[in-house]
């Protein structure tokens, strides 16, 4: 690579765009995880679709998390530091 | 007869309203920046025009402050903390100044709302604790959803002020959207798990986080010259030692986890409909409006709820548990 192009800047923006990615990774297989339980859920026993969809939805919001902390991290690196 | 048309209109009107809603998207998705520069690389110089287009936003993660009071800053969400707040207090006396047997109005939004959330207190907690966490659940649950529907009103972050260092600062911006906001919620939610748990469980909560018993004994037992047993009970004594201060490490995890999940999904939130707007500034943030409605309530929801199920855990006592099973 060039080192010319290098700049703090470059490196600032690969490292919050990186940071976003690999942090998105996690989650995403997480929920993809948790949608294909509640698919199978439903599935077997479609009248419980109130409790399994809210089940879902909680369980996805603190996967989710996880990714918002990755989301944080890019913004702080990309804005502040 | 069923009436014809839908959503109350004739198909005609619906169809007149949905032609017209597509043709706004596609100008602004056309004009706005991501579409003037792929047009632009074909040769093709399309712009809204200044008034309709949005400038590029600048998040801020800090929190900017309005005024100050000697040494004191008084920053836009402790506003829109105050405005939370006075909300919540003035629709509770207006709800409950003529109370009546069969509510109605206010009064039956209200009633439906705190039944929903004590039934969900007891589900979690049981009859007798259902009703001692159901304030500190409400509380919270109550702040949380009102300051993220209040935040999404159109125009609540495009009044301005100009700071004295000529710049424009919004009047308002949501309180939960401040790292100190969440974290008091958390530290309250923390002070509230370990007051309830030191006054059900008295000392028996502390032993919990020391727990030295195992190791004594086996000190006891090397003194009393069962050197063979002793070692396996000091060996299993410092694991128990151990255990107690992961749970009290995990105790100040918790407080970081609430401060960080709240407040990364309330600033998200707001980064997203400003980068929305920017981006296509018709329609589109619309979609967004309606998910961050839903991240409100959820938020609300895992916050709470998350209180709750600390709550029923500290004060469940650690040897009735194990004699259940």
């Amino acid at each position: 690579m060039n080192p010319e192009t290098m700049n703090p800047e470059t490196l600032k923006m690969l490292a919050a765009g990186l940071a976003m990615g690999l942090g998105a990774l996690g989650p995403g297989i997480g929920i993809g995880i948790l949608g294909y339980g509640a698919m199978q859920a439903l599935g077997r026993n479609p009248e419980a679709r109130g409790p399994i969809m809210t089940n879902m939805i909680l369980a996805i919001a603190f996967a989710e998390a996880i990714a918002i902390y990755a989301l944080i991290v890019a913004i702080i690196i990309a804005l502040i530091a | 007869m069923p009436k014809r048309g839908c959503l109350g209109c004739s198909f005609p009107v619906i169809i007149g309203v949905a032609v017209i809603v597509l043709a706004l998207l596609v100008v602004s998705l056309l004009g706005g920046p991501v579409g003037s520069k792929l047009l632009g690389l074909v040769g093709i110089h399309f712009e809204l025009p200044a008034w309709a287009s949005v400038l590029k936003p600048e998040p801020k993660l800090p929190a900017e402050a309005i005024l100050h009071v000697g040494g004191f800053l008084i920053t836009n969400t402790m506003i829109a903390a105050w405005i939370t707040t006075i909300v919540l207090v003035v629709v509770s006396i207006l709800a409950t100044r003529r109370m009546k047997l069969v509510p109605a109005g206010l009064q039956a939004l209200l009633e439906f709302v705190l039944e929903l959330l004590l039934n969900f207190c007891n589900s979690v907690a049981g009859e007798k604790n259902g009703r001692k966490f159901f304030p500190v659940v409400a509380t919270i649950f109550l702040f949380v959803i009102v300051n993220a529907c209040l935040s999404l009103i159109p125009g609540y972050g495009s009044i301005v002020v100009i700071e004295a260092g000529h710049k424009m600062v919004p009047l308002l911006r949501g309180a939960n959207t401040d790292l100190n906001v969440p974290l008091v919620l958390a530290l309250f939610s923390f002070v509230a798990v370990e007051y309830f748990g030191i006054r059900t469980l008295k000392l028996r909560y502390l032993k919990k986080f020391i727990n030295v018993s195992k190791l004594g004994s086996g000190v006891k037992m090397l003194f009393m010259g069962k050197v063979k047993s002793a070692f396996a009970e000091i060996f299993f004594g410092i694991i128990d030692v151990a255990v107690g201060l992961l749970e009290a490490l995990s105790e100040f995890i918790r407080i970081v986890s609430f401060t960080f999940r709240l407040f990364g999904n309330m600033t998200a939130g707001e980064i997203l409909l400003l980068i929305a707007a920017f981006l296509v500034p018709w329609v589109f943030p619309v979609i967004f409006y309606g998910l961050e409605l839903l991240v409100g309530l959820i938020q609300a929801v895992v916050f709470g709820g998350l209180t709750l199920v600390f709550l029923t855990m500290a004060v469940a006592s650690h040897d009735e548990h194990s004699e259940k099973h």
